[in-house]
């Protein structure tokens, strides 16, 4: 406006028409804008009644959100139509929509059972519209409502139902499944606890529930405990109390973290039951007809090398003793007699036969041939 | 010249310029190894906490233990405190440590230089022995002597009356000093 008065100052005359003639416009237009202001603030008060209405069911997510501004905005389309059709019944339009809005909590509460068959069509139809959860609503037809796969969303109220509570599953699916990995875990810390009653003398049995009862940090007391048990190499039966308490250890189920858990679960125990083993070695008791005979240690019990899997699934003797291959491979070339019980390696033939004749002798032989295959 | 380099490189003090026990020459990986295995079971002997046992390296070579055994309770060594050493090979544990008492022991299978008849220091020998089990044998081997092939003749006649024996032990013991 400033500006336009400056550069207009020079013809003053022409420049007063052209403002009284813009002025006019200028106030019709806001008259009309006026209007149509009003007629927005009314709309948006509406707007706000219809937000707090919704917001007084708590609702978190910020889909549920969003989706619910959607579904406002086309309903408010309708509403429009209304308020042109008929003003006068402003209260029974908003129990209308006090009624639609509980419709919505229950078509996204999952409460689609006690829901008009009318309310839903709309609802679904929404859900076509919007295009914002293709997925869910093609595998919701086809998982649940298995039957009337093919029919269209619009034609039954059954379809609609399914599809619209597979909706809400897919949305409250974090928190269903977190209540029922809880429920799970309770059973099973449960099932636990029974068999730690079951299994334990009355002090483990104590340390049990004093884990239990306590946060998953604490969770490497009991297995230091035991380890100072066994400490006690006087103990003349240490690994059978030791083993059950790993047992149920490595059953636990209350793992806070863990939110794959029934995955996870075989692959815990297994990694857990490693250094288990690994510390019964470091106890240095090297009682290995024991070790061998409840489980493969980690470690070769000659060189005190991790034993890879190779290593762990070699079996060379009968009397169970294991060792990794390097150190097999070491004891054939001198004694060829099993660590474990002094007997000669005798599995493998050639082995054996290079054990019993003596190691020097087949090498030699060997070397000799593949010198010979070397030079031809 | 690297393979004695590897090998005193990996003891746990260097500095002294000859060590009483000379490293016997072999390859470093035998060297590493055995370093590997000998370190475990330090660390296995410390933790475990046995009663009667003892053993810990020298200053300077790791592969020359000292250790110590008490006698057995209800034996005739017993209240006595015996002193070994123990000399590793690079073939350890494919080939048995040489054991030996510092303390004088009279023992049917000790002789006068400490040296200790024991099959399982000899043919008996097994990789799967260790330290520990080297000297909770050499403790049972006090108080149950193999009178048959004794190193000590006059200790394997006195054997018979445990109340000379005991007198004779007391009377030859001389405590070690530290």
């Amino acid at each position: 406006m400033e500006s336009d008065s400056i550069s207009h100052t020079s013809p003053p005359s022409a420049s007063n028409c052209k403002d009284i003639s813009r002025k006019k416009r200028v106030g019709t237009s806001l008259s009309c804008f006026h209007f149509h202001f009003r007629f927005l603030i009314f709309f948006i008060d509406v707007l706000f009644f219809v937000v707090d209405f919704q917001r007084s069911a708590k609702l978190k997510q910020c889909k549920l959100d969003a989706r619910r501004e959607q579904w406002l905005s086309q309903s408010a389309v309708k509403n429009k139509v209304c308020c042109k059709e008929g003003t006068n019944d402003g209260d029974s339009k908003q129990t209308q929509r006090g009624e639609r809005d509980r419709s919505l909590e229950n078509f996204e509460m999952r409460g689609t059972a006690e829901a008009n068959g009318e309310v839903e069509n709309v609802s679904v139809q929404h859900e076509s519209d919007s295009e914002s959860f293709p997925p869910n609503s093609h595998t919701s037809s086809s998982l649940l409502g298995g039957m009337d796969s093919g029919t269209s969303f619009t034609n039954s109220s059954s379809s609609s139902t399914s599809s619209g509570g597979c909706c809400s599953g897919s949305i409250t699916e974090e928190e269903g499944g977190d209540g029922c990995l809880d429920d799970w875990e309770a059973v099973a810390d449960a099932l636990a606890a029974d068999d730690d009653k079951q299994e334990l003398d009355p002090n483990e049995n104590n340390k049990e529930n004093l884990c239990l009862g306590s946060t998953p940090g604490l969770e490497p007391n009991p297995q230091l405990g035991s380890n100072g048990e066994g400490s006690d190499l006087k103990n003349s039966e240490p690994e059978c109390p030791r083993m059950v308490q790993r047992a149920t250890g490595t059953c636990r189920a209350w793992r806070a973290d863990d939110t794959f858990r029934p995955q996870t679960l075989p692959n815990l125990s297994k990694q857990r039951s490693f250094p288990a083993t690994d510390r019964r070695f470091g106890q240095g008791g090297v009682s290995w007809m024991r070790n061998s005979a409840f489980s493969v240690p980690s470690s070769c019990p000659i060189c005190y090398e991790d034993l890879d899997f190779t290593d762990s699934s070699f079996l060379p003797c009968l009397c169970g003793f294991r060792l990794c291959l390097f150190c097999h491979k070491r004891i054939l070339e001198e004694d060829g007699r099993c660590p474990g019980c002094r007997k000669p390696y005798e599995n493998d033939p050639v082995e054996a036969e290079a054990s019993v004749q003596g190691g020097s002798l087949t090498t030699r032989l060997l070397a000799r041939s593949c010198s010979m295959i070397a030079r031809s | 010249m690297a393979t004695v380099n590897g090998y005193q490189g990996n003891t746990p003090v260097a500095t002294s310029p000859g060590p009483k026990h000379p490293a016997p020459p072999a390859k470093t990986a035998d060297a590493q190894s055995v370093l590997k295995r000998l370190q475990s079971e330090l660390m296995a002997l410390m933790m475990g906490g046995d009663s009667g046992i003892s053993a810990f390296p020298e200053e300077d070579n790791i592969f020359c233990w000292k250790g110590t055994i008490t006698g057995s309770k209800d034996t005739v060594f017993e209240g006595t405190e015996y002193k070994l050493s123990l000399s590793f090979s690079n073939d350890y544990p494919f080939k048995p440590p040489k054991v030996k008492f510092e303390t004088a022991c009279f023992h049917p299978n000790v002789d006068v230089f400490g040296n200790i008849c024991l099959d399982i220091l000899q043919d008996k020998w097994s990789s799967a022995y260790d330290v520990r089990t080297i000297l909770l044998s050499i403790q049972s081997l006090l108080g149950e002597p193999n009178i048959s092939s004794p190193l000590n003749t006059h200790a394997a006649q006195l054997w018979s009356n445990q109340e000379e024996y005991r007198k004779m032990v007391e009377k030859l013991y001389k405590p070690p000093n530290a």
